[in-house]
């Protein structure tokens, strides 16, 4: 029973350990602060 | 005008769809190992199609060839049309096979024939829009391209393919090598799709953007990508790819000097992957037949230095594209 609970603790550790990498790797990024997309129309396909 | 489309999947058929409607084709050829995909295709399309199910179908007598199928197998086929005195268009996404094809750029000159690499979505669209972006501008610094979704089940499988590959940079003059799935950015696509977390991946659309602007300093690609994917990447796929993906997003934001200032432009489009990929190839095949398009191989805003009279024929087979006004 206890090596059980000792293997199921080990597996969440681990997952929690990969969850941390995955989360805190890369930069990320934050949105536009302003403006927005519009569709590209007569003046600005010549 | 006779076109020769190989592969009729998500891409495939679509291209061909999209050629049969086009005004001066007179007859395509349709080749797919797949005899019941092949023939149901050559069905919509009418007496116009011939079916084939030849792995070596033969191109004589053809215009254009369109490479829609797998990547592995594009170098051999354009070499296969080269030789029959054929146009070749390449839809591929990914970057071993995009690079053989440029391999061929001398071959393909002496020939005054045209090798298109990656006339898809992205590379693709994205090519023609950052083409279109570098004319505004009086020098072109960066390029910078990220796309979300994918098309048929062989772009799901590239997809997950270039997450674990090495993805190829261009900074100062020289290309890095950086693992695939690093490098998380926040890219901003237009509506419905939005903001989505992008990632390094090993795509060819670096290599397709330093011979078309001179003086380029930065290249990157980015593909949108889950932990999941990410994750799952060195694996191979745990379940089937979805027969056609939803609704995909490219983004091109080009960086340089006009006049004393230097200015970002940002184009956007969305649309079904494997749909728009169809009809960038279709409009490609179609300027490379006429003679539209430069002879050697390499990318889209190589061959086709005005890129406004195939974004004005996409917009009218309803490939929109969008502009990213404000503080990007």
């Amino acid at each position: 029973m206890i090596r059980l609970l000792r293997r199921a603790s080990l597996a969440v550790g681990i997952m929690g350990l990969v969850a941390a990498v995955l989360r805190l790797r890369g930069t990320g990024g934050t949105p536009p602060q302003s403006g927005g997309w519009r569709e590209l129309s007569g003046p600005d396909l010549r | 005008m006779r076109l020769a489309v190989l592969g009729a999947g998500a891409v495939g058929s679509r291209a061909a769809r999209q050629l049969a409607s086009t005004p001066g084709v007179r007859a395509l050829t349709v080749a797919d190992p797949d005899a019941r995909l092949v023939a149901s295709v050559c069905a919509s399309l009418g007496p116009m199609a011939t079916p084939s199910t030849s792995p070596e179908v033969d191109l004589a007598g053809h215009d254009v060839a369109v490479l829609a199928g797998p990547g592995k197998h594009h170098r051999a086929q354009a070499e296969r049309a080269l030789d029959a005195g054929v146009s070749v268009v390449s839809c591929t996404n990914e970057l071993a096979p995009a690079r053989q094809l440029l391999a061929l750029d001398d071959e393909a000159r002496v020939r005054g024939k045209t090798v298109a690499v990656g006339a898809g979505f992205a590379p693709g669209l994205s090519d023609l829009l950052a083409a279109h972006a570098g004319r505004l501008l009086d020098e072109v610094h960066e390029v910078h391209v990220a796309r979300y979704g994918t098309g048929g089940p062989a772009c799901a499988r590239a997809h997950h393919a270039s997450l674990r590959g090495l993805a190829l940079d261009w900074r100062d003059g020289a290309w890095i090598s950086r693992q695939g799935g690093s490098g998380r950015e926040l890219a901003w696509f237009p509506d419905p799709v939005a903001g989505q977390d992008c990632y390094r991946a090993s795509l060819p659309d670096a290599l397709l953007f330093g011979p078309a602007f001179p003086g380029l300093q930065r290249a990157t690609s980015r593909v949108a990508a889950t932990r999941r994917d990410r994750l799952t990447a060195p694996l191979p796929m745990l379940r089937q790819p979805h027969p056609e993906g939803l609704v995909g997003a490219v983004r091109v934001e080009v960086r340089g000097r006009r006049g004393q200032s230097f200015e970002t432009v940002v184009y956007g489009a969305v649309d079904r992957p494997g749909l728009a990929a169809g009809a960038v190839a279709a409009v490609v095949a179609v300027a490379a037949g006429t003679g539209l398009a430069r002879p050697g191989a390499a990318g889209l805003a190589v061959l086709l230095p005005d890129p406004l009279p195939l974004l004005h024929e996409l917009a009218n087979r309803g490939i929109r594209c969008a502009t990213f006004a404000g503080s990007a």
